[in-house]
C-alpha cells in the first residue's frame, strides 16, 4: 500500500524533524510524497520544514498543493498560515504574492469569491509593506489592487445571487401556501352546496370572492418582492465620494493628500512616479505626505456590504 | 493587466454620451483609443459660431495617468472646418497648452474638461495669427506632440 508507506516516511519525518534535522526530515517527506501524492499533511509539514531551512519557494508551492488536494471546502489553516505568514521572506516575496494571486484567480473559477478576496487582500498587503530588501515592482501593486477590487466585486455578485435564489424560492413558497389556501376555501364552499347550506348564486360569489381575494394577494405578493428586488428599480448609483477620481472605479484603500482629495492607493502611487504633485492643486507631493483616510475606508466597506446590486453591471 | 484605460475610457463615454457643455460635441469613438470630438466657439468674431474645428484623442494605454495627445484634424472637403488660427495652435493641428503636457498634466482631468480648457483658450484670443515660426515648425516638425518641448514664452495669451 503506497499510502501506508507514506505513513510511514511522514512518521520518520516528523520523528527527524522534533530532533531538528531538517534536512533528513525533508527527505523523508519528499519520498513519502513521492509514493503518495495525495496526502496533504505530507505536503504542509513538508512546507514547514523547508520554512525551518529558509527555502522559501518550496513553502509556497507545498502549501499551494496542500490547499489543492484539499480541495473544496477544505479547512487547511496550516497551510493558510504558511501562505499568509508576515514573515521575513525577501527574495520569495513576490512569488508568493504572485502566487496568492494565482490561488485566488483559481478560487474565483471556483467560485469562492471569499476565499479568493482573503488571498488577495494578503497577496496586496505583501507588495504594500514590503521587506526593504524585497523585490517588489512597482507595477505589482497596481496589479494585486485591481485583483482585490475584482474579488471584491465577485463576492458581491455572488451573494447577491445566493439571495435572489433564496428569495426566489421563498416567493413560489409563499404562493403555493396560498393557493392551497384557496382551494380549501374553494372545497368548502363546494360541500356547503353539496349539503344545500347555501343557494347556487351565493356559492358562486363566494368562489368568486375567495378567487379574487387569492389573485390580490399574489399581485400583492409580487410587488412586495419586486419591491424589496434593487434589480427592479432605478439603477442605484455608487455614491461620489466613494469613487476614485482618477480611474472612476470605487476603492478600496484610499489615501488622503494634504488638501483632504482621496484616491485609491494604487492610482495615486503611479501618478505620483510620474509627476510628484498633488493631482487638483499641483502643489509638490511625495508618496510619504498620503495618510490612510480611515472613514473613507470604512464608508467604502459599508457600500461593499450594502445591498446595491446595479452597478456589478455599469462598473 | 492591459492598463487601466480601458474601464475609464468606457466610464467617459458613457457620461459623455449625456450631456455636455455648448459647443462641444462627440463625433465618434470607435475604439476608444482614438475619439473624436467637435468645437464651435460661441462668442468671439475670430471663430464663426458655425464653424466645426475637429480635434483628434488619442490615448495610451497608462490614460489617466498620462495626458492623451489632442491635435486639430484639418478636414480639407469642408473649408468651415479647417484647423482655427491661434497663436498656440501650430498650421499641424497641433495644440500647445500647458495642461497637455507630461508636466502640466494632472490624472483628474478628462476629455470633457480638456475640451473646455481648449474651448476657452479659443474664446478668450484676439490674435489672428500662427504661432512664431509656424512654417519652419510644420516643415520639420518629426516629433510626437508629447515628446516636443514647447516654450510658454507667452502665458498671456
Amino acid at each position: 500500500m503506497a499510502s501506508y508507506a507514506a505513513e510511514q516516511l511522514k512518521e520518520k519525518g516528523n520523528v527527524a524533524f522534533r530532533n531538528g534535522e531538517y534536512l533528513e526530515a525533508e527527505d523523508f517527506y519528499s519520498q513519502a510524497i513521492h509514493r503518495y501524492s495525495r496526502n496533504s499533511l505530507i505536503f504542509t509539514n513538508r512546507a514547514n520544514v523547508r520554512l525551518k531551512l529558509q527555502r522559501y519557494d518550496g513553502v509556497v508551492d507545498d502549501s499551494l498543493k496542500s490547499i489543492e488536494i484539499q480541495g473544496q471546502g477544505g479547512q487547511n489553516h496550516k497551510a493558510f498560515y504558511f501562505l499568509g505568514m508576515p514573515c521575513d521572506i525577501l527574495s520569495g516575496l513576490r512569488r508568493l504574492s504572485i502566487a496568492l494571486c494565482r490561488h485566488a484567480q483559481a478560487q474565483l473559477s471556483l467560485n469562492h469569491p471569499n476565499e479568493a478576496l482573503s488571498s488577495a487582500l494578503t497577496a496586496y498587503n505583501q507588495v504594500l509593506h514590503p521587506q526593504p530588501a524585497a523585490k517588489i515592482s512597482p507595477k505589482d501593486l497596481e496589479t494585486f489592487s485591481a485583483f482585490v477590487l475584482k474579488c471584491k466585486k465577485q463576492k458581491f455578485a455572488s451573494r447577491e445571487r445566493e439571495r435572489l435564489r433564496r428569495r426566489g424560492d421563498l416567493c413560489a413558497e409563499l404562493e403555493v401556501t396560498l393557493d392551497s389556501q384557496r382551494q380549501r376555501d374553494q372545497s368548502e364552499i363546494t360541500l356547503q352546496l353539496q349539503r344545500g347550506d347555501v343557494g347556487n348564486i351565493a356559492a358562486s360569489e363566494r368562489a368568486a370572492e375567495i378567487r379574487s381575494a387569492f389573485d390580490h394577494k399574489v399581485a400583492e405578493l409580487h410587488t412586495i418582492f419586486a419591491a424589496a428586488d434593487p434589480a427592479n428599480h432605478k439603477a442605484r448609483e455608487i455614491p461620489d465620494h466613494i469613487i476614485d477620481t482618477i480611474t472612476f472605479e470605487p476603492m478600496h484603500d484610499p489615501v488622503m493628500t494634504k488638501t483632504g482629495h482621496s484616491y485609491e492607493r494604487a492610482t495615486i502611487y503611479e501618478h505620483l512616479k510620474r509627476s510628484p504633485t498633488d493631482p487638483l492643486t499641483r502643489e509638490p507631493l511625495t508618496i510619504d505626505e498620503l495618510r490612510p483616510n480611515f472613514g473613507l475606508k470604512a464608508a467604502c466597506e459599508e457600500f461593499w456590504d450594502s445591498g446595491a446590486s446595479e452597478w456589478i453591471i455599469d462598473w | 493587466m492591459a492598463g487601466m484605460s480601458g474601464k475609464r475610457l468606457q466610464k467617459e463615454l458613457a457620461k459623455i454620451q449625456g450631456v455636455l457643455p455648448p459647443g462641444i460635441t462627440l463625433v465618434s469613438a470607435p475604439d476608444l483609443q482614438t475619439w473624436h470630438m467637435d468645437l464651435r466657439i460661441l462668442d468671439n468674431p475670430l471663430y464663426p459660431p458655425h464653424d466645426h474645428y475637429r480635434l483628434k484623442f488619442s490615448f495610451s494605454k497608462n490614460y489617466p495617468i498620462e495626458a492623451p495627445e489632442v491635435v486639430f484634424l484639418r478636414l480639407t472637403t469642408d473649408p468651415r472646418r479647417d484647423i482655427p488660427i491661434h497663436p498656440h495652435i501650430y498650421s499641424n493641428g497641433i495644440i500647445c497648452l500647458d495642461l497637455l503636457d507630461a508636466q502640466g498634466w494632472s490624472p483628474v482631468h478628462n476629455v470633457e474638461s480638456i475640451c473646455i480648457s481648449i474651448q476657452s483658450m479659443l474664446a478668450s484670443n484676439t490674435k489672428d495669427e500662427r504661432p512664431p515660426g509656424d512654417a519652419e515648425f510644420v516643415r520639420s516638425n518629426r516629433a510626437r506632440p508629447r515628446d516636443i518641448n514647447f516654450l510658454y514664452h507667452d502665458p498671456s495669451v
